[in-house]
């Protein structure tokens, strides 16, 4: 009973937070130097319901036996702390609820996490940690600096961020502070060398806390490029940006061969939506470089693949939970033609395999032909690069769906069951949002261009 | 905007759900809802012509996200390309419905052809290119699924991951092509509001300007990134190998998908934007016709060793498929005809290739699915309506004086002498020479396949027992057969609708004979060794040629062992272990600290003793460092 009604909660919770998107509210509150702040781009907007729908699809999912009601309640404070670093518009607040996320996250994975439990759970918290103090850090520095200048003291993220401000800093702390912001989002990202928290985590994580992990924490780091860092983009300098672009496709490459040998489903598609995140990166810094309408799409394509992501992996990661609950299975060579026995399930999988390497009809499509189309102004012939990273996502993605679903039945199995009416829904539900998105993409990429300054 | 437009389309995705939503309950209600979708947007496309011949082309285009349009345009080219598609569509589902009509998951299967019809109409009347690009993936999954329908079949999902990716090395071409021209018309004055850059109708309408714009080898080099998709798409060396295995697939798939329909995608891409070809930079259009020619004499000769009948057909496809490519190519001395040449044989072709995949499937369903000719002969007798039809498709295909084949493809080879003729450099005699010695390499292919089935005695038990499946399945078949008989009479029509200018190409009446000649040496040549019991005497299969294009000139190897087995799986290998001994690299740090800490703990032991002597060892080593340093 108590879980029902918990769950009702998070429904109504869901919903009430879905009702706050539409509007654009901005209410101040001063106390002692600090306010509290919140308000809501374009952009905030868009990430405000990604984040509603994966919290909404993962308390769908998660199953009521396996998982302590506590679950529950470390899903809805994920969700207010996303929704607090959503919202604010003062640093500290945004600091504050930054570290928010983390805390249940950690328990999530360490209380319920499959292998290496606690290790694993101490891994991602240290890791993300470390990112969250550069960004205290920096955030230290900029306000100081701001005073310095104009006398006054405020923690307003729209008056501190600005070129003026970073331009008023001496040349260390400015390299600093830059240092400190992008360490901390590309942490969350991840990037190439910053990743080593997530495949595991993402393994560990009980599938609920997967579909946080990939749909929630890394919009964290879209969110600092593209809501933080975005007006200040001249201030980080051609080189900063041009490492980024190479980050990103290094990224794209490297997380892509790496999930190629995978022989777990779940950590192949962990390493899928690394890379993909690497498509953000590359779009944050080739759309700092660029002019033109193209500097607009490329932005915005970034933007929009945050949201795409998130549906997409949580989609995929939900699919994969069913598949898990009904063969318990997640390797790829322990399943083996479970279309013959689970079609629905199989299709669902495929479908989210497709949307997350880029198929167009889906979300992801969008966001990638925005940022690869984009991108030709600002890395000419390197785009290449970027091909092959996507060919290769395409081709593992593929493979594993040929081996998993595909060919013979795998008899070892045994009888299993298929989707129900309920997990049917509920996956029917999430890919219909992923459609809708790459079939009307204007419904978020409208906000989003106007968000960059419209054409 | 014009709705019936829209619909051409849009029904065929409602009569996929329907199908797969109502044959799940009902599989008898799968097939007639798929065709009957697939009727309707044949009737709209009827519509559109006439809406089309009263009033113009048809453009129709809303904002679909930032600069990027969606809808529309539906001009003669189109029309063409629509009628064929539906209307072959239409022929193969009906047949369909006796083919699939025992299989289990036959509401899936229509489901999915009927996804596949309206992705491919789709494709033909959208726009703008990136709608263009989302309907070509969009066919592009169809015809995955639809290879990979027997998924118990290892060949199968192998031959479906295969299709699958060196199409889509293809598609990425086409996006690296439109990144180059979207950035390129930054700042092009034509560009105005409400325009998208990639507009199909502004790339063809603009196409001069634009390319002195945006430079001709830009333009070029888009041509020919554009050019890669649709040999990937179009099976067009060097990315053709995907087509023979995707013959595992039903073969109405193979019909409708792999011989009539989306790999005559890329030719129709090619075609639609011609301009951009023909005003660009001459390498774009020396590339097309390089490539067409060249496919079309290279997957003959692999044609000629074949056995399977299906692969026979598919390697035919892919060498039919250059002559089309080649037709277009032409273009950079003979204009806007070759596209007209070009779509002539692209629509023949639709109709015979459809023709004889089908007779091959009432084959393999009277011979359970046995697809090796070597196994077959004799069928003439035992299945004689089928065997008809195989021959009217194979003589259609050859190019036999009279039929279809014969208006479209010596055409295309006339059109090539002409070409050689006007540009007046040696080389260009190269796509004659390869297009013409193709008509033998065709005549021997199709003929060793034809007689290997129709003639001599039977060659397995179930040959012998092989008959004819009831004459009204094979009602679409005749049709298509009627058409590959006597679609050569409306020849110049079709020319002068979709380009006003053209004209049959007529040229000297030795060099017109010449194909005709070697095409009546091949027929003569195979009778001779496949009609009667000769070719059991000729052994070559110790010969090195034999054995090169046997292996396919090993190029299938060279992708599928050494590129993607030895390079690409070596090296993600490499990757993946470097990404475990990095990750335990990093938690090594992580423990390093952590005991660290526990050394410090054990320090940290309450007795006031011990931290006195370290106290005294601590200060002892500073002032022993600065000593050392006060002496340096």
């Amino acid at each position: 009973m108590a879980l029902v009604l918990i769950y009702s909660f998070v429904r109504f919770s869901s919903g009430y937070t879905g009702g706050f998107i539409s509007r654009v509210s901005y209410s101040l509150a001063p106390s002692i130097g600090i306010n509290f702040s919140t308000g809501v781009s374009g952009f905030t907007d868009a990430l405000l319901i990604l984040s509603v729908i994966v919290i909404f699809i993962s308390t769908l999912i998660a199953e009521k036996k396996e998982l302590d009601r506590v679950m529950f309640s470390y899903i809805l404070t994920t969700e207010s702390g996303l929704i607090g670093v959503l919202i604010s518009r003062d640093f500290l607040f945004f600091y504050i609820f930054w570290e928010v996320v983390l805390i249940p996250v950690y328990f999530m994975i360490a209380q319920f996490g499959s292998f290496r439990k606690e290790s694993v759970g101490l891994k991602f918290f240290v890791y993300t940690h470390i990112g969250s103090v550069f960004l205290l850090l920096s955030i230290f520095a900029v306000y100081t600096y701001h005073f310095d200048q104009t006398g006054v003291l405020t923690f307003q993220i729209g008056s501190l961020m600005t070129n003026s401000t970073f331009s008023y800093m001496p040349v260390f702390w400015r390299d600093f502070t830059i240092f400190g912001f992008l360490f901390a989002f590309l942490v969350k990202m991840p990037v190439f060398p910053l990743h080593s928290w997530l495949p595991d985590s993402y393994e560990s994580a009980p599938y609920p806390a997967t579909v946080i992990l990939s749909g929630g924490l890394s919009l964290m780091g879209g969110l600092g490029l593209f809501g933080i860092l975005l007006p200040v983009t001249q201030s980080l300098g051609t080189f900063v940006l041009s490492f980024l672009i190479a980050l990103g496709i290094i990224s794209l490459v490297y997380f892509a061969l790496a999930a190629m040998m995978q022989s777990s489903l779940k950590r192949m598609m962990a390493l899928a939506s690394a890379a993909s995140m690497g498509f953000v990166v590359l779009a944050f810094g080739a759309g700092g470089l660029e002019t033109g309408y193209e500097k607009t799409l490329e932005l915005s394509g970034g933007m929009f693949q945050i949201v795409a992501h998130g549906l997409i992996m949580a989609f995929v990661f939900s699919a994969l939970y069913f598949i898990k609950r009904s063969t318990g299975k997640e390797n790829i060579h322990e399943m083996g033609g479970i279309f013959r026995e689970t079609p629905f399930l199989a299709s669902f999988l495929l479908a989210g395999l497709l949307a997350s390497l880029g198929l167009p009809g889906m979300a992801g499509f969008i966001g990638e032909f925005s940022v690869l189309v984009g991108s030709f102004q600002a890395i000419g012939w390197v785009i290449l690069l970027v091909i092959f990273g996507m060919i290769l996502t395409a081709s593992y993605h593929i493979w594993a769906a040929q081996r998993s679903l595909y060919g013979p039945y795998n008899e070892n199995l045994g009888r299993i069951r298929d989707s129900g009416t309920y997990q049917t829904v509920v996956l029917g539900a999430s890919l219909v949002v992923i459609l809708i998105l790459g079939i009307f993409p204007n419904l978020l990429f409208g906000l989003l261009t106007a968000y960059t300054g419209g054409l | 905007m014009y709705i019936y437009g829209w619909l051409i389309f849009i029904t065929p995705i409602v009569g996929a759900f329907l199908s797969f939503a109502l044959g799940r309950h009902d599989r008898r209600l799968a097939g007639p809802i798929a065709s009957l979708a697939i009727g309707l947007s044949l009737v709209f496309s009827i519509l559109a012509f006439f809406r089309v011949q009263s009033s113009g082309p048809i453009d129709n285009s809303y904002n679909w996200f930032f600069n990027i349009n969606a809808g529309i345009y539906i001009d003669h080219l189109a029309l063409v390309m629509v009628l064929m598609v539906s209307f072959v569509s239409l022929m193969i589902h009906i047949f369909a419905m006796y083919y699939m009509g025992e299989d289990p998951n036959r509401h899936i299967y229509f489901a999915e052809t009927a996804l596949f019809t309206s992705g491919m109409l789709g494709l033909v009347v959208s726009s703008n290119l990136v709608l263009f690009f989302l309907f070509w993936e969009l066919v592009g999954l169809c015809s995955y699924l639809l290879v990979g329908f027997w998924f118990f079949k290892p060949n199968a999902t192998s031959a479906a991951k295969k299709a699958f990716i060196v199409t889509r090395v293809g598609d990425l071409l086409f996006l690296i092509g439109m990144a180059i021209l979207y950035f390129s018309l930054m700042g092009y004055p034509g560009l105005t509001s409400g325009v998208s850059p990639l507009d199909i109708p502004f790339l063809i309408n603009h196409a001069q300007s634009i390319a002195s714009y945006v430079g001709p080898n830009t333009l070029g080099a888009v041509a020919v990134l554009f050019l890669g998709a649709a040999a990937g798409k179009s099976a067009q060396f060097p990315l053709h190998v995907w087509i023979p295995d995707a013959m595992e697939g039903p073969t109405t798939v193979s019909a409708l998908i792999h011989a009539a329909t989306m790999v005559t995608a890329g030719v129709y891409l090619v075609a639609r934007v011609f301009p951009i070809f023909y005003y660009s930079a001459p390498f774009a259009l020396y590339s097309v016709v390089a490539v067409g020619a060249f496919t079309a004499f290279f997957a003959g000769i692999i044609g000629i060793v074949v056995n399977d009948i299906k692969r026979i057909l598919a390697y035919s496809t892919i060498s039919q498929i250059g002559y089309m490519m080649a037709a277009i190519g032409l273009g950079s001395v003979i204009g806007y005809s070759g596209v007209s040449y070009g779509m002539f044989h692209l629509v023949v072709h639709a109709d015979f290739k459809a023709l004889l995949f089908m007779c091959a499937g009432a084959i393999l369903i009277a011979l359970m699915d046995l697809r090796d000719t070597r196994e077959m002969g004799g069928l003439w007798r035992r299945m004689p309506i089928t065997v008809t039809l195989l021959l009217i498709g194979s003589l259609a295909l050859v190019a036999f004086p009279g039929t279809a084949g014969y208006f479209s493809k010596d055409s295309i080879i006339a059109a090539s002498w002409i070409y050689f003729e006007k540009s007046g450099s040696p080389y260009a005699i190269i796509p004659w020479i390869l297009l013409a010695g193709g008509s033998l390499l065709t005549a021997l292919y199709t003929f060793r396949m034809f007689f290997r089935v129709a003639l001599g005695k039977p060659r397995s038990y179930l040959a012998e027992k092989a008959h004819d499946p009831k004459p009204v399945v094979l009602i679409p078949l005749m049709i298509l057969g009627a058409g590959a008989l006597f679609l050569g009479l409306i020849q110049p029509y079709f020319y002068r609708y979709v380009y006003s200018q053209a004209v049959v190409p007529s040229i000297p009446l030795y060099i017109e004979a010449i194909p005709i000649t070697l095409m009546a040496i091949g027929i003569i040549v195979t009778y001779f060794i496949y009609g009667t019991e000769r070719y059991k005497k000729i052994d070559i299969s110790k010969n090195l040629g034999y054995r090169i294009v046997k292996n396919k000139f090993y190029l299938d190897r060279l992708f599928t062992n050494v590129i993607a087995e030895r390079f690409i799986a070596a090296f993600s290998g490499a990757t993946a272990s470097f990404e475990a001994s990095y990750n335990r690299g990093v938690e090594g740090v992580g423990d390093g600290t952590l005991n660290l800490g526990a050394f410090f703990r054990k320090l940290q032991n309450g007795v006031i003793e011990n931290y006195f002597i370290f106290l005294i060892i601590g200060i002892s080593v500073i002032f022993i460092i600065i000593e050392i340093l006060g002496v340096l």
